[in-house]
């Protein structure tokens, strides 16, 4: 990992040296996880996609601005999750309401998922394993939900996320935990007993 | 932080840690020793171990395409200018200009007036300029002053005008600080409202 993060920052040392070209590398490196985590976020492959290249056009303009003392991926992904945010709002999706934060505070969000869109896996089983993973990950409190999708989609380090989120790394330790303690208990029929 | 290891909540964050490969190795070694001793805790390992293969096998397929597409709609960016590929050549033509004009200001200075010095035909040509933007400022001056003059002259005609003139600044002020008032909050990533 550490490499590729000194890759990341010589790749973008170079684009800007004048060898833009270079460019399609980064995007070819962080297309994957950058097109699942939006698609976690917004439900919708083609827009996800979409989204994905907006996001990348925003990175390639701001380029210049970029602070080597932080990680490319997490600054590309601070830049994915606002465009998110933007879209979603834009949209004004019905989603599924999300649940209050744990500890009951008034941070309630009415963005909600549309629930009614056939996935992008493939035959039956599939299809039935990719909703039932959708829906569990749709069902978690929302602050797990983006650290689900940040570790397991966007491939995101503790470190990372937690400089993402500008959390604790204890607490993004902690609340990826209970994630995935939820999401054990809600995916039990896919797991040995 | 030293916890007993055989506290179950510590046990359980231990083994999730684990699974993600994110383990000190202090406490991954108090792990493997409580995992030898407890068969429900390697079974529960591999529960997580499942989870965390499950929750991989939903990811989506990316377009085989799609990294043409990205960069076929990248935009000029601004710091492209700056690199010296993009400036060169408009600074050499812009340099091969000047010489040429000053060649051409010498050859004629030299032909209308063989005594007359090319310095002299350069500062005249500079004195050109300098009277053409003094002109230019001389004008957008006087036009301003124009303007003043004639708001003066219709605001000392009647009381009404002055009245009217006040309100028409008063509510260009409102409609002023509405206009930032009503500007979109900007959004913040989640994590920026703590």
């Amino acid at each position: 990992m550490s490499q590729d993060v000194e890759r990341d920052e010589q790749i973008v040392a170079a684009v800007l040296a004048g060898a833009e070209a270079r460019f399609a590398e980064l995007v070819e490196r962080y297309q994957g996880r950058l097109v699942n985590y939006l698609f976690r976020l917004v439900r919708d492959l083609e827009e996800a996609h979409d989204l994905a290249q907006e996001v990348f056009v925003k990175v390639y303009y701001a380029l210049d601005r970029f602070d080597p003392s932080y990680r490319f991926s997490t600054w590309m992904f601070r830049v994915a999750q606002n465009a998110a945010i933007d879209q979603i709002r834009r949209r004004r999706l019905k989603l599924v309401s999300m649940s209050r934060s744990e500890d009951g505070s008034d941070e309630a969000h009415d963005w909600e998922f549309a629930s009614d869109e056939p996935g992008p896996y493939g035959d039956l089983r599939n299809q039935e394993r990719g909703t039932a993973i959708q829906e569990a990950i749709d069902n978690l409190p929302w602050e797990y939900r983006e650290l689900i999708v940040l570790r397991h989609y966007g491939e995101l380090s503790y470190e990372d996320i937690a400089q993402l989120k500008t959390m604790p790394l204890g607490t993004v330790k902690n609340k990826l935990f209970r994630a995935r303690q939820m999401l054990k208990e809600r995916l039990a029929d896919f797991l040995t007993d | 932080m030293t916890t007993h290891p055989q506290d179950p909540t510590q046990l359980a964050e231990w083994l999730d840690l684990d699974v993600e490969d994110a383990l000190g190795p202090a406490e991954r070694k108090s792990l493997v020793a409580a995992l030898a001793a407890d068969p429900q805790l390697a079974a529960e390992r591999q529960r997580l171990v499942e989870l965390r293969a499950l929750l991989a096998s939903g990811k989506v397929p990316v377009e085989p395409t799609f990294s043409l597409r990205v960069m076929a709609e990248l935009p000029a960016a601004g710091w492209e200018a700056r690199h010296p590929r993009y400036w060169a050549v408009a600074m050499a033509v812009a340099a091969l200009l000047a010489t040429a004009s000053a060649v051409l200001l010498g050859i004629g200075s030299a032909r209308l007036g063989p005594s007359l010095p090319f310095g002299a035909a350069a500062a005249a040509v500079l004195d050109l300029f300098v009277a053409g933007a003094s002109a230019g400022a001389g004008l957008l001056g006087a036009s301003w002053r124009g303007v003043g003059l004639m708001v003066g002259n219709l605001l000392q005609t009647s009381p009404a005008h002055l009245l009217v003139a006040a309100f028409g600044v008063g509510c260009l002020n409102l409609l002023v600080l509405q206009l930032l008032r009503r500007r979109s909050p900007v959004v913040a990533p989640h994590g920026a409202r703590r």
